[in-house]
C-alpha cells in the first residue's frame, strides 16, 4: 500500500496533523451507560500504518472506545472519519466492509467450528455467491470455495496455527484462541486493525513473538491500535500511545512523553510504567 | 449459548475436514464420498415399494402411504434444521407456513382450477411472501422468538378458521385434485400410492442434496457463526440480520412446498391440521433427529411419523390392548411433549449423531444429565 503523504489541509484536525495522513478521527466521542461516562469527550486521530497504543486503567473506557468504532454501540455524540468518510450509524458489518476489524478481550471465536471455518467466516464478505449457487455448487460457487480454503490457510500460516487448521477452535488454549481471533480479523482485509489486550495470557516468549507479529501485519500496510495493559510490549512497539482515564484522554504523545506525564503517572500510581 | 457441550468437539474436528479440490475427477470423488449417506438413502428409497408390499400387511402398516408422508415432513424438516440448528433461530410457527402452502395450492386448484404443479409452485411463492411478512421477529431472541413464531402459528389458525369464504372454515376444503404423475392408472390405488411416493422423494431427496450443499458453504458458516456468537459473526462482516432472513425464508418456502405437496396427497385439508401440535410435531423431529443434521432431518421424520402408525397397529400385533392405547390419538401431543423433553435432557445431539458417536467414538449415545458439569 502506497501512502501519498500529502501535506496541509485544515478542516477539524488536531494541530500538527494533515487530515490527509490519517487513516481514523474520533472527534469527541461520548457513551454513557445509564449515567456513568463510559467514554466522555475523546478525540484522537490514528496515522495511516502505524502502531498507535490506547492504554489506561480497568474501566478506563479502551474496549467502549472500540465498540464505538466498530459500530457496536453508536456514540451519544462526536464522529468517526475513517478514509474521510463517516462510520456514524452504519451497521458494524458495513464498518468491516470499510476495512476496519477488531479482536476481542474476551474472546469470540466460533468454538464449534474449526480452526480454519473461523477464519473462513472472516472472509465471507469477501464472497458472494447466493443460495442458489452455494446449493447447486456452481462452477463460481467452486471457486470461490476453493479461495476461500487457500486464503485461511495463508493467514493461519501468518499468526502459525496451520497445524491446528482442522482442530476445533474451542479446544485451543486461550493464547492460540487470541492469535485465531487475529487471523480471523485479518482475513476481512482490514485496513485498521483494532486489537484488545492481544497479550493478556500470553507468556513473555509469546509476548515477544506477538510484536514481531504485529510488525508484520503492519508492513502489510495495515495500521493499528493496540489496547493493552502489558507496558514493556506498550512502549516497545507503539509509535503513539493514547492514555484514558474515567473515560477522558488523560496524554496522547509518543511513548516516551507518556511514559514522563505527571497525569499518567498519577493515573497509574506510579507503578506500572516502570 | 457460546459455550456448548465439550464433548461435541471432536465431531467439529471430523467435520472440518471439508474442501478439497481438483479438477472434474476430484470433484466426483468429492462428492462420491461426501454422500455416501445420500447416496445409501437414495438406493434404499428405490427398492423400499418392492418390498414394502409383502411386509404391510403383517405389519398391519401401509408402509409406503406412510413413507410418503415421511418424504413430505422430511422437507420440512430440513428447512426447519437448517433454521434451529445451524443457524440457532427457534420457530414454533412452522406448522403455519405448512398450512399456509396446504391452503394456497388447495384454493388455487379448487376454486381457480390451477394444475397441482402450478398450485404447488404458487404454495411455495407464498410461503415465501408470508417468510418476508413474519421475518422481522428474526429481531427477537431466544424465548421471545419462541414465543413470536408460536404467535404467528396461532393467528395463522385463527385466520384459517374464520376467513369461510375464502378457507372453507371448519370444514376446510375437500375434493383437492390429486396429482398427476407418470404411472398412475385410474382406479388403481397402488399404482396411485407408488407415483406418489417416488414423485415426493425424488423431490425430497433434491431438496436434502441442495441443503446439504448449502450448509457447507460460506452461507453455511456464516449461518454457525451467528448461532455462536452474533456480535464476532456481524463485526467479522456478515450481514446478520439479513443472513437471518434468508435462511428463515428458505425454511418458510420448505414448509410451503410440503404443505403444498401434502394438500394434493391428502385430498381434503381442514385448519385442525395445522395448529400448534403440528409446530410441536415438527420441532421434535428436528430435535430427536439432531440439531445441526441435514440426514437427522429425514430420522426425525421417519421416527415420529412412524410412532402414531406403529400404536395403531399394536392390536393388530398384541391382539389385546388397554384401552389407552386405542384411545392413542387423544394423547399424541403428550407424547410427542415427552419424546422432546427426554431427548433434549438425555440424548441433546439427536438421534443421528447420538448414534454415529457411539459407532465411531464407542461412546454411550446418551448423556446422564446429573452428573456435574466440570468446573470452569
Ligand atoms: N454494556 C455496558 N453497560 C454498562 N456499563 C458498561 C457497559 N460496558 C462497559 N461499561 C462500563 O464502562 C466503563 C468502561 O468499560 P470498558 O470495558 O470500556 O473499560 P476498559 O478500559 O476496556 O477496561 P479493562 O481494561 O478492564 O478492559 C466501565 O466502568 C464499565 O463498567
Ligand atoms: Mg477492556
Amino acid at each position: 500500500m502506497n501512502v501519498a503523504r500529502t501535506a496541509g489541509g485544515t478542516e477539524g484536525g488536531a494541530p500538527g496533523f494533515a487530515p490527509g495522513e490519517h487513516l481514523l478521527a474520533a472527534e469527541s466521542l461520548t457513551k454513557t451507560f445509564g449515567g456513568l461516562a463510559a467514554v466522555k469527550n475523546v478525540s484522537f486521530m490514528v496515522r495511516k500504518e502505524a502502531i498507535k497504543a490506547i492504554i489506561g486503567p480497568n474501566g478506563a473506557g479502551k474496549t467502549t472506545l472500540y465498540d464505538l468504532l466498530t459500530g457496536i454501540y453508536e456514540p451519544d455524540e462526536g464522529s468517526v472519519i475513517f478514509e474521510e468518510k463517516s462510520l456514524l450509524g452504519l451497521p458494524p458489518h458495513r464498518i468491516c466492509a470499510m476495512g476496519v476489524a477488531r479482536t476481542f478481550q474476551t474472546v469470540r471465536i466460533f468454538s464449534q467450528m474449526t480452526v480454519q471455518e473461523n477464519v473462513m467466516v472472516g472472509l465471507h464478505k469477501s464472497t458472494s455467491s447466493g443460495m442458489v449457487g452455494c446449493s447447486l455448487r456452481l462452477p463460481r460457487a467452486r471457486r470461490e470455495e476453493a479461495w476461500i480454503a487457500e486464503e485461511a490457510t495463508r493467514y493461519l500460516d501468518l499468526v502459525g496455527l496451520e497445524m491446528q487448521a482442522d482442530s476445533p477452535a474451542g479446544s485451543l488454549p486461550y493464547g492460540q484462541q487470541r492469535l485465531l481471533e487475529m487471523a480471523r480479523a485479518l482475513a476481512t482485509r482490514p485496513k485498521l486493525l483494532l486489537l484488545d489486550e492481544p497479550a493478556s495470557g500470553l507468556n513473555a516468549y509469546e509476548t515477544r513473538e506477538l510484536g514481531e507479529l504485529i510488525y508484520r501485519i503492519r508492513d502489510m500496510g495495515i495500521t493499528v491500535l493496540l489496547v493493552e495493559h502489558d507496558m514493556g510490549l506498550v512502549m516497545r512497539i507503539s509509535e503513539e500511545v493514547l492514555v484514558l482515564d474515567y473515560g477522558e484522554v488523560i496524554a496522547e504523545g509518543t511513548p516516551e512523553e507518556v511514559r514522563n506525564d505527571p497525569r499518567v503517572i498519577e493515573a497509574y500510581l506510579g507503578s506500572e510504567l516502570e | 449459548m457460546e459455550e456448548k457441550r465439550e464433548d461435541s468437539l471432536q465431531e467439529v474436528a471430523a467435520a472440518g475436514k471439508g474442501e478439497r479440490r481438483g479438477g472434474f475427477l476430484g470433484e466426483a470423488l468429492f462428492l462420491a464420498r461426501r454422500h455416501v449417506v445420500f447416496l445409501s438413502l437414495v438406493a434404499f428409497i428405490a427398492v423400499m415399494p418392492f418390498w414394502a408390499k409383502p411386509l404391510s400387511k403383517p405389519l398391519g402398516i401401509p408402509l409406503v402411504m406412510v413413507m410418503r408422508l415421511v418424504g413430505i415432513y422430511t422437507i420440512v424438516a430440513v428447512g426447519l434444521n437448517i433454521l434451529m440448528g445451524y443457524a440457532g433461530q427457534i420457530s414454533l410457527g412452522h406448522g403455519a407456513f405448512f398450512g399456509i402452502g396446504a391452503y394456497t395450492s388447495a384454493i388455487l386448484t379448487v376454486k381457480a382450477h390451477f394444475p397441482p404443479w402450478l398450485g404447488i409452485i404458487m404454495a411455495v411463492l407464498v410461503a415465501i411472501a408470508f417468510g418476508f411478512l413474519v421475518a422481522p421477529v428474526l429481531r427477537l431472541k431466544g424465548h421471545y422468538l419462541a414465543m413470536a413464531t408460536l404467535g404467528v402459528g396461532i393467528v395463522l389458525f385463527v385466520f384459517l378458521r374464520e376467513m369461510t369464504w375464502l378457507t372453507g372454515g371448519n370444514d376446510g376444503i375437500r375434493n383437492i385434485p390429486p396429482l398427476s404423475l407418470p404411472g398412475m392408472r385410474i382406479g388403481e390405488a397402488r399404482d396411485y400410492l407408488r407415483a406418489e411416493y417416488y414423485f415426493i422423494w425424488v423431490i425430497a431427496l433434491i431438496v436434502l442434496l441442495l441443503c446439504s450443499n448449502l450448509v457447507r458453504s460460506r452461507l453455511g458458516r456464516a449461518m454457525r457463526a451467528l448461532h455462536q456468537s452474533e456480535v464476532a459473526a456481524e463485526v467479522m462482516g456478515v450481514n446478520v440480520s439479513w443472513e437471518k432472513i434468508k435462511v428463515f425464508v428458505l425454511s418458510t418456502a420448505l414448509a410451503g412446498l410440503a404443505g403444498g405437496i401434502f394438500a394434493h396427497v391428502q385430498g381434503y385439508i381442514d385448519p385442525n391440521l395445522f395448529t400448534i401440535v403440528l409446530s410441536i410435531q415438527l420441532v421434535t423431529m428436528v430435535v430427536v433427529g439432531g440439531m445441526e443434521s441435514i440426514w437427522g432431518a429425514v430420522a426425525g421424520a421417519g421416527l415420529i411419523t412412524f410412532i402414531p402408525k406403529i400404536v395403531e397397529a399394536l392390536p393388530k400385533w398384541l391382539g389385546e390392548v388397554p384401552r389407552w392405547v386405542e384411545k392413542y390419538s387423544n394423547y399424541e401431543g403428550m407424547v410427542f411433549g415427552l419424546i422432546l423433553v427426554l431427548t433434549m435432557i438425555f440424548m441433546p445431539a439427536g438421534i443421528t449423531r447420538g448414534l454415529s458417536d457411539m459407532v465411531r467414538y464407542r461412546r454411550s449415545p446418551f448423556v446422564n444429565p446429573f452428573r456435574k458439569k466440570a468446573m470452569e
